[in-house]
């Protein structure tokens, strides 16, 4: 699935968008942290850090680690205080 | 008397104020009223105090611009403590925006000066008979002539009345907007705001260019090694990635955030993406021009990011970005960053400049206002327009007063697209996007307001649809107004809100060491159920109808442009205020 990092997650992968391979949220965040060690004090295992949130496609929030993923989904991950 | 606290308040009348003289200083009528403990504990400080205050003037039916309406500077217990984030003050009055309850907070050295003159919050009444500077020397009042300021900027006069009075004061000023009678002036203090609704013109109204403080009386801390110890661990934890945000981007990250969500608001709200919000986002920002950071007094986060321009480093938050920039259809950075440099010089909320500009643009585009220059998308139009809102001259006389009644004036039911509630401008969330949002912003007490409810959070989670609130929303923009009013009194910084693990036991905790209370956390609980309830009580007496929880009209049965999902009906509204008036006890 492909992988768009917004705000401090944005900051800390130093990229703003990537492609990864992974069926669900957990093996997804335990993929980003192992490849992008900015971002690995924001993944415990394979949840975020509760100041970050992932989103499906831009519909839905999603937290649980065994949520699966498509290979067409878009995963954005975000600062969970998203406002000012 | 509690710890924590001085166990009154200073009340000023400036309409007994025999001489204003440059050199002498006349003197006003003071008087120190004491504060009963109960009255502290129900209602702890800042916005909690300042309301209750309010309410025991009597003085809800007055017009926010009458001399004997009060404007309350109100401290809290917290002031003074080593605890991050505590030196901060709320400004409490009635609206002149928008008739209603209005308490707008600033941060920094006024509050630590301001309680240090022996008391727990300053109520003004009257009005001074010549522009003056109040002086509260360690708790002796004057007033001084401030001729030599008049129509100076907020900066210039801080730097003016820091030569006059020496640097150890901490002043609080208005800018020319204040002086004018702008609607939507704030009250400035070391480059922050007390932002919005307009007590910057109510301070005006009173003759008071700028309000000078200094104090030399401390208060005692019920426990101070427990006080050390927490603010030694609040501290720590606020280095870490719960604030990572706001010491790291700011919020103006949530340009891009907000962009992608289609929940920005574009041209008046009528779209919730915009073409150009990369320009403006703080990764953009600060790849393209230095950037450096500022803290509050006592704060440990540093959320200020400045960024370098040509007319010096400009301050900017989310909020001036989107209302000057993609509201207004303007991308270029150089012309919002100045255009929000303007409005801090003049004393002007970003958010209701914005928010006016950006209605009265959509009715030139309407062709309902005869004023050709004023076009989305034209920084020249968006920095004319602001100056001539602050000095009220050409269209300024129409939109000083606010979206709301620049509607009433321009008419064509133009009402409908005017963004505010209760007459306040709304702030930077697409409602069709953010549905909890939507009805935090219909129910607040001061009208449309991002600082008084929290629900977009509730939105940016998996506890509901953002596009499709149903009544399990309400419980959630309860407490997130409930929250915001607890941190707005005791007074600890909202951008702490993430680093804790169990909110109300740290509040109380925190509460306790200073005051000594045996305070629970259900106690606090209750107590910022009563400060929310206080704001409507006050709101009551003022004239507030149901009818006014609501949205402006565009905003129903009409989904975004750029997200078909994101609609809101009038009847899902509806029954979302109701479910919040019925949950309230109201």
């Amino acid at each position: 699935m492909h992988v768009e990092f917004l705000g401090v997650s944005r900051d800390r992968a130093g990229i703003a968008e990537i492609d990864v391979e992974a069926d669900t949220l957990g093996r997804l965040l335990g993929t980003l942290a192992a490849r992008m060690p900015g971002l690995a004090e924001l993944i415990v295992v394979d949840r975020l850090h509760p100041s970050l949130a992932a989103n499906l496609n831009g519909d839905r929030f999603i937290s649980d680690p065994e949520t699966p993923i498509g290979d067409d989904d878009r995963v954005l991950i975000l600062s969970a205080d998203a406002g000012g | 008397m509690p710890f924590g606290y001085h166990g009154c308040y200073l009340r000023i009348d400036l309409s007994h104020n025999n001489v204003a003289s440059r050199t002498g200083g006349g003197r006003v009528k003071q008087e120190l009223v004491p504060l009963a403990d109960t009255v502290l504990r129900q209602f702890i400080g800042g916005s909690g105090l300042g309301v209750r205050l309010l309410l025991d003037e009597g003085c809800a039916h007055l017009d926010a611009l009458d001399p004997r309406a009060p404007l309350i500077f109100a401290f809290s217990p917290l002031v003074g403590s080593s605890l991050t984030t505590s030196a901060k003050f709320a400004v409490v009055s009635k609206s002149p925006l928008t008739d209603r309850i209005n308490d707008s907070l600033a941060s920094s050295g006024f509050a630590v000066a301001g309680k240090s003159c022996g008391c727990d919050a300053i109520v003004i009444l009257g009005r001074a008979p010549e522009p003056s500077v109040l002086i509260i020397d360690d708790g002796q009042v004057r007033v001084e002539s401030a001729a030599d300021c008049a129509g100076m900027t907020c900066q210039a006069t801080d730097t003016q009345l820091r030569s006059r009075l020496g640097n150890n004061f901490r002043i609080a000023t208005i800018g020319p907007a204040g002086e004018n009678g702008v609607r939507y002036a704030t009250i400035s203090h070391d480059g922050r705001h007390a932002g919005r609704g307009g007590s910057g013109a109510v301070m005006g109204a009173k003759n008071i260019k700028a309000i000078a403080v200094r104090g030399t009386q401390r208060t005692e801390w019920a426990h101070p090694r427990e006080m050390v110890a927490i603010s030694r661990d609040l501290s720590q934890r606020s280095f870490g990635p719960a604030t990572a945000k706001y010491r790291e981007l700011g919020t103006a990250t949530n340009m891009l955030t907000f962009n992608r969500f289609g929940a920005l608001p574009t041209r008046n709200f009528q779209s919730g993406a915009f073409d150009e919000a990369e320009n403006l986002s703080a990764e953009q920002l600060g790849a393209t021009r230095a950037k450096t950071r500022e803290s509050c007094v006592t704060c440990t986060i540093g959320c200020e990011h400045l960024y370098a321009t040509d007319n010096g480093a400009v301050r900017v938050e989310y909020e001036s970005l989107f209302a000057l920039g993609s509201l207004c259809g303007v991308g270029d950075a150089d012309v919002v960053l100045r255009a929000s440099q303007r409005c801090d010089e003049l004393g002007l909320d970003t958010i209701s400049t914005g928010g006016t500009v950006a209605f009265a643009m959509e009715c030139v585009e309407r062709g309902w206002l005869d004023a050709p220059w004023l076009m989305f998308g034209s920084g020249e139009a968006l920095l004319r327009a602001i100056d001539e809102i602050g000095s009220r001259e050409g269209l300024g006389r129409l939109l000083a007063d606010g979206s709301r009644a620049a509607a009433h004036a321009i008419g064509h039911d133009s009402i409908a697209i005017a963004p505010q509630v209760k007459g306040l401008e709304m702030p930077g969330y697409e409602p069709r996007a953010l549905q909890t949002m939507a009805l935090g912003l219909a129910v607040g007490a001061r009208g449309a307001d991002h600082n008084r409810s929290g629900a977009y959070e509730v939105d940016f989670s998996d506890k509901v649809d953002r596009r499709h609130a149903t009544l399990d929303s309400v419980r959630h923009a309860i407490d997130t107004e409930d929250r915001a009013a607890l941190m707005d009194s005791l007074i600890i910084c909202k951008f702490l809100r993430g680093v804790f693990d169990d909110f109300h036991g740290e509040m109380a905790a925190m509460l306790r060491s200073v005051t000594g209370w045996d305070v629970t956390p259900d106690e606090l609980r209750d107590t910022a159920a009563r400060i929310v309830a206080a704001k409507r009580e006050f709101n009551l007496r003022a004239g507030w109808t149901p009818d006014e929880d609501t949205l402006p009209e565009r905003f129903f049965d009409s989904p975004l442009p750029n997200d078909a999902l994101a609609h809101l009906s009038r009847e899902r509204l509806d029954a979302l205020v109701a479910e919040y008036h019925r949950q309230r006890g109201w």
